[in-house]
């Protein structure tokens, strides 16, 4: 076999069983299918070409390319929400820990919404870790940043999530409101 | 252990990535703190729901096809021409040798697992006669697991089925096949089980088989392969290893 269909084999064995968690994380940092599609085509295609230099276990190294491609196609197409990528994110209100009745009443909606208005740095961190099950060590690689954001990063996210529940519940049914 | 260390450790801990020495810290410090427990539970259903009630977006299948069918003609193109040529003899002689290839791993195959059964047999009765059974000793998942992920180069699953009447001892580290392994120690009534796990490539089909009054059982599940070893019954044993293999 020539040196391309090596390439190619080894691409669809190690990479495409990745293609859901590569869609579900640039679904969750665009925000949007059709963007989605775009990075996401566009990152399987950089990893492809970068095949040579993965070493070590497929996913981190694939979600990190879609990642970098997420940020690039935001760069160009919405530069704005870069802000959230940064350290700049609002501290959570409330230090003591919100009320958990928000969490228990809260639908799927609700959730879903919440977590999409979460500042990017926070969406991330609690997609790859909720939904991609990743350990600290892969979160760090894939976003760039140490270990100890890793770890601070969820407990504000978890703390902010819980807080916009908070709100979205109040403001669902205002005579709650004492 | 003060509070807001406390405070800070909680999700690392729920989390599962808490060292077995912190975790017995902090364990310890919960026993005592109704309200840090309460945290506790809070920040375990905070996982829960959006693990649960979180939407996963799978890519749409037409992105898969495009994808295979676009990538083999993005780099070097070069070979492709001379390839033409050859394309019709050498797809039939690829049909060939994958046939070939099937039938030899086919049969060559039970070689290579006897082995690592063997392996996995003798780890077993070294680890129960030396009473040597566990280098993290705990019942409890999140603390077995960091302990064993920190330490090796992939996440074992540690289940806790200790409502099936399984408990979790612990786990240790293991060699089997040239590579560094996690052995996960469950135990039923006096009969200890090993559970052996690994990342494996290919997928293998389940297979249970009798070594010198030890009942072994194979498994794999996302990437992951188990071998189960205990002197328990063939169906206890199969009992646990559908349950090992329905654990989230």
């Amino acid at each position: 076999m020539g040196p391309m269909s090596q390439g190619k084999r080894r691409f669809e064995e190690l990479v495409l069983p990745h293609l859901d968690a590569a869609f579900n994380l640039a679904r969750w940092l665009t925000r949007n299918d059709h963007d989605a599609e775009d990075v996401v085509q566009e990152a399987m295609l950089r990893a492809f070409r970068f095949l040579g230099g993965l070493r070590g276990e497929a996913k981190p190294w694939l979600l990190a390319i879609v990642r970098n491609s997420c940020l690039s196609w935001l760069q160009v197409n919405r530069p704005a929400e870069l802000a959230g990528f940064d350290d700049r994110a609002p501290e959570p209100v409330d230090e003591a820990s919100p009320e958990m009745l928000a969490l228990r009443q809260c639908d799927r909606r609700m959730l879903n919404e919440a977590l999409a208005a979460l500042s990017a740095q926070f969406r991330e961190a609690l997609i790859l870790r909720e939904l991609e099950d990743l350990s600290y060590r892969d979160i760090a690689r894939i976003t760039d940043v140490p270990i100890g954001t890793v770890m601070s990063r969820l407990a504000r996210g978890r703390r902010l999530l819980a807080e916009s529940l908070q709100a979205i519940s109040n403001a669902a049914a205002p005579q709650v409101h004492k | 252990m003060t509070r807001e260390e406390a405070d800070k450790l909680l999700h690392v801990y729920v989390d599962g990535e808490l060292d077995a020495a912190k975790s017995l810290e902090l364990e310890a410090h919960l026993a005592g703190n109704p309200a840090a427990r309460a945290a506790c539970e809070r920040l375990r259903e905070m996982s829960a729901a959006i693990r649960d009630r979180a939407d996963y977006h799978a890519a749409p299948p037409a992105l898969a096809a495009r994808l295979r069918a676009s990538v083999p003609a993005a780099p070097e193109r070069a070979p492709r021409l001379a390839w033409r040529l050859w394309l019709k003899p050498a797809a039939a002689f690829a049909a060939v040798a994958l046939l070939t290839w099937i039938v030899a791993v086919q049969t060559l195959r039970p070689g290579e697992d006897e082995s690592i059964a063997r392996e996995v047999l003798a780890s077993h009765v070294r680890a129960t006669l030396a009473n040597r059974l566990f280098d993290v000793a705990s019942s409890d998942q999140h603390t077995v697991k960091p302990w064993l992920s920190a330490r090796l180069a992939f996440s074992p699953p540690v289940a806790d089925l200790s409502s099936h009447g399984f408990e979790l001892r612990g786990g240790r580290l293991d060699y089997v096949g040239g590579r560094a392994v996690a052995a996960l120690v469950y135990q039923r009534r006096q009969h200890v089980i090993d559970v052996f796990v690994w990342p494996i490539e290919t997928q293998k089909s389940e297979q249970v088989s009798t070594h010198d009054g030890f009942n072994i059982e194979r498994f794999a599940k996302n990437g992951m392969g188990f071998w189960l070893v205990s002197d328990l019954n063939r169906n206890e044993l199969g009992d646990f290893a559908r349950l090992v293999a329905a654990a989230p």
